[in-house]
C-alpha cells in the first residue's frame, strides 16, 4: 500500500530531491556548467519515465492520507498534466543548452531554481487544497522571479525580473484573501468538500464564496495574462533570457489551467454561470488588444510575448465553454495547450539559438532573406509561425479546430467567429516573418553572427518541428502510432478521472 | 462591542489589506512597495486567525504558519532583488528604472 503510494508520488520525489541535491553541489568547484546540464535533463528524463508509467490509465488517489490529509492528488489528470510539464522542462533544458553555454552569466545554482520551479508547478498540478496550491504557485514563481533575473549585469533582467516579482505578488495575495473568504464561508478549503459544502448552501445566499473565487480567478488571469492583467507580459517576457521566456509562456501557463479546470469543474460547479458574461467580455478584450499590441511590436520576441496573449484568448474561448460542453472543452483546453506549448518551445528556441549572441535583437529586420543563407532554420521558423497562425496540416490547426468546435457546441457561436476573425489577422503578423525571409534578398550585415548548426539544440528544435507537423496530418498516414488521437483520447480520460469520487 | 466580534476582524484585516494594495499602487519608493505587499499579506493572516477562531478549527492557524513561511521566502527575494537594483542606479525611485519601457524599447 505504502509502496504504491510512494509510486505515485515518485516524479515529484525525483524533481524536488534532484534540486536539492543540485543545490548542495553547486559550490564544488569539479563538476561544470554542462555536467550540470545534463544531470538536470537526466533527472527530468528519470521523472518522466516514471510519470509515462501511470500514462494512460484511468485512476484517482489520495497518497499517504494518513500524512497529507487529502491536501494531494493523483489521478489520470494530473499525470497527464505532470507529463506535460516534464516534457517542457526537459526541451527547455535541451534548447537552453547552447544559450548557457554561450552566456557565461548563468551559475550553477540556475538549475536547481529552474528544477524547483518544475517541482513548484508539478505540485500545482497535484493540489488539491487551496493553501497547497498557494505554496505550490509561489514555489514555482519565486523560483522563476531568480531565474529571470539571473543575469544581473543586465538592467533589463533585473527590471523584468522586480516587475515580475512586484505584479506576481500582488496576485498571490489576491489568490490568498480569495481562498480567506472561502474559508469564510464554507469552514474548509479542500477542493473535494468544497464542492459539497456549496452543493448544502444552494439556494441560500453564497456572495461570500463568489468574491472569493472572483480573486482567485483574478490571480489565474494574472498569470495567463488575460485582458485586464496583461501589461506585464510584453516586459517580462521580453526581459528575461529567451529559454526562460519559452518555459514561463509554455510550461507556467499550462500548470495553471491544470488547477484552475479542476477548481472550476469540480469545485465551483454550481456557481459558474455567474461569470459567464465577465469571461465573454475579457475574451473578447483579450483577443483585441493582444492582437493590437502583436501588430505594433518590431522586435520578434515582443511579437511572440504579445501574441502570446492572444492565445490566452483562444483557451479563454474553450475555458468558458466547459459550463455547457465541459468533456469537449476540457480536452480541446488541455489539447490546445499541447499544440501552443510545442509550437511557442519552437519558436522561443530556435530564436534563442539564433540570439544566442548577445547583441542581435532579433527584429524581423534581421531576418531579411533569412532563408537564402540558413535554409533549414529558415523552414523550421516557418513551421513554429505556420502552427502559430493555424494552418492546416499544423498542430496548431487541429488545436483551433477543437476549441471552436467546442465553442460552438456550448453556444457560443460569437466567440467562436470573433476568434476565427482574430485568427486571420494574426496571419499577418505571423506570415510578416516568413515572406521577409524567403522573398527578399539577403542582406549581409558585419557584426551579426549565427550559429551553423551544430549540438543538440538543432536537432531537438527540428524534432519539435516534425512533432507540429506530425501532429497535423498524423493518423493519416502510419494507423497504430501515437498521433493527435491519441493525445486527444488520453485528454479525455484524464478529464473524466476527475469525476470519480 | 464591536472589538471582539468576527465582524470586527473582518473590517480591519480589509482595511489594512486596502492600504496595502494603495501603497503598492500610489508609492513610487521600491523599499515602500514591498512593505505594502507585506502589509497585504499578513491582513490575511490576520483574517485566517480571526476565521479559525471563529470556526473553532485549527486549520486557520495553521495556515497563517504556513503564509508566514511564504512571506519569509518572498521577503528573501525582494530584498536581494532590491539591493540588486539599488547598486545599479543607486536610486529607490522606481522611476528610474525603465529601461523595458515601451517608448524606449519599440
Amino acid at each position: 500500500m505504502l509502496w504504491t503510494h510512494l509510486g505515485y508520488l515518485l516524479p515529484l520525489i525525483i524533481v524536488a530531491s534532484g534540486a536539492v541535491l543540485l543545490m548542495l553541489l553547486s559550490p564544488v568547484e569539479r563538476f561544470s556548467m554542462e555536467r550540470f546540464s545534463l544531470f538536470t535533463f537526466v533527472i527530468l528524463l528519470l521523472a518522466l519515465g516514471v510519470d509515462i508509467v501511470y500514462f494512460g490509465k484511468l485512476f484517482t488517489a489520495f497518497p499517504m492520507e494518513g500524512l497529507f490529509s487529502k491536501m494531494l492528488i493523483v489521478d489520470s489528470y494530473s499525470v497527464y498534466f505532470d507529463a506535460l510539464i516534464l516534457s517542457g522542462a526537459l526541451v527547455t533544458s535541451l534548447i537552453g543548452t547552447h544559450y548557457f553555454q554561450i552566456k557565461r552569466h548563468f551559475k550553477k545554482e540556475f538549475f536547481s531554481l529552474f528544477l524547483f520551479s518544475v517541482f513548484g508547478m508539478m505540485l500545482l498540478v497535484h493540489a488539491n487544497e487551496l493553501l497547497t496550491a498557494f505554496i505550490a504557485l509561489e514555489i514555482a514563481s519565486l523560483s522563476l522571479y531568480v531565474m529571470i533575473g539571473f543575469q544581473k549585469i543586465h538592467d533589463k533582467r533585473v527590471e523584468a525580473s522586480y516587475q515580475y516579482l512586484v505584479l506576481g505578488s500582488i496576485s498571490g495575495t489576491f489568490f490568498l484573501l480569495g481562498s480567506a473568504l472561502i474559508y469564510a464561508g464554507l469552514g474548509t478549503t479542500i477542493l473535494g468538500d468544497l464542492g459539497k459544502a456549496l452543493d448544502g448552501l444552494m439556494g441560500k445566499d453564497v456572495s461570500l464564496i463568489v468574491i472569493g473565487a472572483t480573486f482567485i480567478l483574478v490571480t489565474f488571469l494574472f498569470k495567463i495574462s488575460a485582458f485586464p492583467f496583461q501589461n506585464w507580459t510584453i516586459d517580462v517576457y521580453d526581459g528575461s533570457p529567451l529559454p526562460v521566456t519559452a518555459f514561463m509562456a509554455a510550461t507556467f501557463k499550462v500548470a495553471i489551467f491544470g488547477f484552475i479546470l479542476r477548481l472550476m469543474l469540480i469545485d465551483l460547479d454550481p456557481i459558474r454561470d455567474i461569470w459567464d458574461t465577465l469571461f465573454v467580455v475579457v475574451i473578447l478584450a483579450t483577443l483585441l488588444y493582444g492582437t493590437f499590441l502583436a501588430i505594433i511590436q518590431e522586435s520578434l520576441k515582443r511579437m511572440l510575448a504579445a501574441s502570446s496573449i492572444v492565445h490566452t484568448g483562444y483557451l479563454l474561448i474553450a475555458f468558458v465553454s466547459i459550463g455547457y460542453a465541459g468533456e469537449s472543452a476540457s480536452s480541446s483546453i488541455i489539447f490546445y495547450l499541447v499544440a501552443y506549448f510545442l509550437s511557442a518551445m519552437g519558436a522561443f528556441g530556435l530564436i534563442s539559438y539564433i540570439a544566442a549572441d548577445e547583441h542581435v535583437r532579433v527584429t524581423y529586420e534581421d531576418f531579411r532573406g533569412f532563408a537564402h543563407v540558413h535554409p533549414y532554420m529558415a523552414a523550421m521558423l516557418s513551421v513554429f509561425m505556420l502552427s502559430l497562425a493555424g494552418i492546416p496540416s499544423t498542430i496548431g490547426f487541429v488545436g483551433k479546430f477543437y476549441i471552436f468546435t467546442g465553442a460552438i457546441e456550448a453556444g457560443y457561436t460569437f466567440l467562436a467567429v470573433c476568434g476565427i476573425i482574430a485568427t486571420f489577422i494574426s496571419i499577418y503578423y505571423y506570415f510578416k516573418l516568413i515572406a521577409l525571409m524567403y522573398f527578399y534578398p539577403a542582406c549581409e550585415k558585419e557584426g551579426t553572427m549565427i550559429p551553423t548548426l551544430s549540438g543538440i539544440t538543432p536537432i531537438t528544435i527540428g524534432v519539435i518541428a516534425i512533432a507540429v507537423i506530425w501532429g497535423g496530418i498524423g493518423n493519416t498516414f502510419i494507423a497504430y502510432f501515437p498521433g493527435v488521437d491519441f493525445l486527444i483520447d488520453t485528454a479525455r480520460l484524464s478529464y473524466m478521472s476527475l469525476f470519480i469520487k | 462591542m464591536i472589538a471582539n466580534t468576527l465582524f470586527g476582524y473582518i473590517v480591519i484585516a480589509m482595511v489594512l489589506f486596502s492600504i496595502g494594495l494603495l501603497g503598492v499602487i500610489s508609492r513610487k519608493n521600491i523599499f515602500v512597495i514591498y512593505m505594502s505587499i507585506e502589509l497585504m499579506l499578513n491582513a490575511v493572516n490576520l483574517l485566517f486567525v480571526a476565521l479559525g477562531t471563529y470556526h473553532n478549527d485549527m486549520g486557520g492557524h495553521v495556515m497563517a504558519m504556513l503564509v508566514i513561511a511564504i512571506a519569509a521566502a518572498e521577503a528573501g527575494v525582494f530584498l536581494s532583488l532590491i539591493i540588486v537594483l539599488y547598486r545599479r542606479k543607486k536610486s529607490l525611485d522606481s522611476d528610474m528604472f525603465r529601461t523595458l519601457s515601451q517608448k524606449e524599447a519599440v
